[in-house]
């Protein structure tokens, strides 16, 4: 043996001594709240049109008349001129203390801020104005997690700012061995295509919204949901909403939709149904059990497509597509499970069903046969979320796809092969 | 604390520049390129240390650790090939995928203990991990290099005692909730391992 091998086995163990220490770091960032109070006035006063700004914390999207509304959580709405959504054209930024909702009827746009609810002629673009608010009709509520009441008898609202945290912590390397159970990052979003136009009487003219809207019009109400009651407003004049009927729905109340005359409430333990029949006062029919609340759920006339993903607290370690029969309600049954990897929103433009999977991307899918539910197009490289199919307009059918990391926009004339009309970026402060 | 960006490296490039060094006069006349197996079982021993600044914990790892290397005899001393392992880790399954090169530093007498040099680099492949739910584990770079026993006799089939430092690299996504809007984490195995098998 030659000396310097025997070196090279002195420097072997120099490499180890200093290394046989796995480390494993993990960056995560979180939210941090702060308490900020209000006063009424500085809630009221704040309501007003600015500029178009870039996208930061996007929320709920509404469209209609070839506009688009996208929510900035908390802060107010992006109205997007997409008649061309080849190049959609931001017009104004509406500033809207505590918004995160809304719906339209014919020229006026109904929000929430905080615990009004505000009308908002919208009839000319460029001067967009209040026309009418009816007061103090949301006593709480939440945002990204973050919740807020409202005294009336201080006329205080007490809030909590969020702020992004970036942290690096030495673990253990053993995260991923034990399934923890999260609160559900999904529960917000119970997919029902949220098709009111067709419910509601001409000559009005409604918006249609995406598959998380807790506003909904049917007749000459506007229905709201909040944390646990249905408020309804009486709009037969669209610029004075009038406060209605105040339902007790329970806890965790989280969507709202209108399916032929029957009101579905979506909440973190069930789904209610309520018959209605007589629009200014919905009648409680039944509960619902068969869509757990992290399902997203969309309908096609007799048919129901939910969605079960794994991985949240609603139980389950499925990732799959159920059809389900609903032609009687108080009996659903399933059809048929098709396999998935990791469905989020989805949305049914019939035959045609997109269902988003979210790092996985995005799929269509035929739902021509409820038993044969055909693949056409998977389409990876984005963080698909929650997806609107606009159906028929101008000879081109439409499709609006929410993600992580943008609103994507694509052609899906031909389903097989989706074209991808534009992107409107968002600027994630994390 | 990034062993390999201090001491590492340079070993490493010393233990390259001395092997191949001495052997180049060394080819014998007749030489033929032969098949060269040598597949191990083993553990591999760690230790992680976590926590904040106020509560640190240290704990050991041990997990089971196997590789096969098939490669050509380029050399009588010197062995080219490639390797593949599995890797038992406690939250994730790898699959290292490498070239790897054996070499002997002393070949043995008649019935004698030879003594060689190996080194892995590659990837790791999370081909047979299953992530549990909303996790994501990928994979990353693999470095082993290493020196070991050859009981028995030469150019017959031999047991073998390897001991190697190896270096793993891996990245997780966590489950996001309410709470969190991002959990990533990287993880980086420095461990030692004690192997036995065979080699012919």
């Amino acid at each position: 043996m030659r000396p310097n091998f025997l070196l090279i086995l002195l420097l072997l163990p120099l490499v180890c001594l200093t290394a046989c220490n796995d480390t494993c770091r993990e960056t995560r960032t979180y939210r941090q709240y702060t308490p900020v109070t209000f006063t009424a006035e500085q809630i009221r006063n704040g309501v007003k049109q600015d500029a178009p700004r870039a996208l930061v914390n996007p929320g709920k999207i509404y469209t209609k008349d070839g506009y688009l509304l996208i929510n900035e959580i908390k802060e107010g709405i992006h109205l997007i001129d997409n008649r061309d959504p080849t190049n959609p054209r931001p017009v104004a930024f509406i500033h809207i203390p505590g918004n995160g909702d809304m719906a339209i009827r014919n020229n006026i746009l109904y929000v929430d801020s905080y615990m009004d609810l505000v009308a908002l002629d919208i009839s000319s673009l460029t001067d967009i104005k209040e026309v009418n608010r009816v007061q103090n009709v949301f006593p709480n509520g939440q945002f990204d997690g973050g919740w807020w009441s409202f005294n009336q008898s201080t006329s205080l609202l007490s809030d909590q700012r969020a702020r992004y945290v970036t942290e690096t912590v030495e673990t253990n390397c053993e995260d991923g061995m034990v399934t923890r159970q999260n609160s559900c990052p999904n529960c917000m979003f119970l997919d029902f295509a949220n098709r009111s136009s067709s419910a509601a009487p001409a000559p009005n003219t409604n918006g249609v919204g995406g598959s998380m809207a807790r506003f909904t019009l049917y007749d000459n109400y506007l229905y709201t949901v909040g944390q646990q009651d249905m408020q309804l407003f009486d709009i037969r004049t669209p610029a004075e909403p009038r406060q209605g009927e105040r339902i007790n729905l329970g806890w965790g109340i989280e969507t709202v939709f209108p399916y032929k005359d029957k009101l579905f409430i979506g909440s973190t333990t069930g789904m209610m149904i309520y018959d209605n029949t007589n629009p200014a006062k919905p009648v409680r029919m039944s509960v619902f059990q068969h869509a757990r609340v992290c399902d997203p759920v969309v309908v096609h006339d007799n048919i129901a497509y939910v969605t079960l993903r794994s991985g949240t607290n609603c139980g389950g370690n499925l990732n799959q597509l159920d059809v389900v029969d609903i032609k009687d309600l108080y009996n659903p049954k399933l059809l048929k499970s098709y396999p998935m990897q990791n469905p989020h929103g989805l949305g049914v433009d019939f035959p045609n069903l997109f269902i988003c999977e979210g790092q996985s991307g995005l799929k269509s899918l035929d739902a021509r046969n409820a038993l044969d539910v055909k693949q056409l197009e998977h389409m990876s490289g984005m963080n698909a979320y929650d997806v609107i199919p606009m159906g028929t307009s101008a000879g081109s059918k439409h499709l609006l796809m929410i993600g992580k990391d943008g609103l994507y926009q694509y052609d899906y004339t031909n389903p097989q092969q989706l074209r991808l009309l534009s992107k409107i970026a968002v600027n994630r402060p994390f | 604390m990034k062993p390999f960006n201090k001491n590492g490296w340079p070993a490493l490039l010393l233990l390259l520049y001395f092997c191949p060094a001495p052997d180049a006069v060394a080819q014998e006349p007749g030489f033929k390129p032969t098949f060269m197996n040598m597949t191990e079982v083993g553990l591999s021993l760690g230790r992680v240390t976590s926590g904040n600044q106020w509560a640190q914990t240290t704990q050991n790892r041990t997990s089971f650790t196997a590789q096969t290397f098939n490669g050509i005899r380029l050399r009588p001393r010197l062995a080219v090939g490639g390797t593949v392992g599995i890797d038992w880790y406690l939250a994730s399954l790898l699959m290292p995928v490498s070239a790897g090169l054996r070499y002997d530093i002393a070949v043995q007498s008649k019935k004698g203990v030879g003594l060689f040099f190996s080194l892995d680099a590659g990837y790791g492949f999370t081909w047979l991990h299953r992530d549990l739910p909303n996790y994501r584990t990928s994979g990353g770079l693999y470095v082993s290099p290493g020196v070991g026993l050859r009981l028995g006799q030469p150019n017959r089939g031999n047991f073998v005692l390897s001991f190697s430092y190896k270096r793993q690299e891996s990245a997780v996504s966590k489950p996001l909730d309410n709470f969190y809007v991002r959990r990533d984490e990287n993880r980086v195995y420095n461990r030692i391992t004690f192997r036995m098998g065979i080699a012919f």
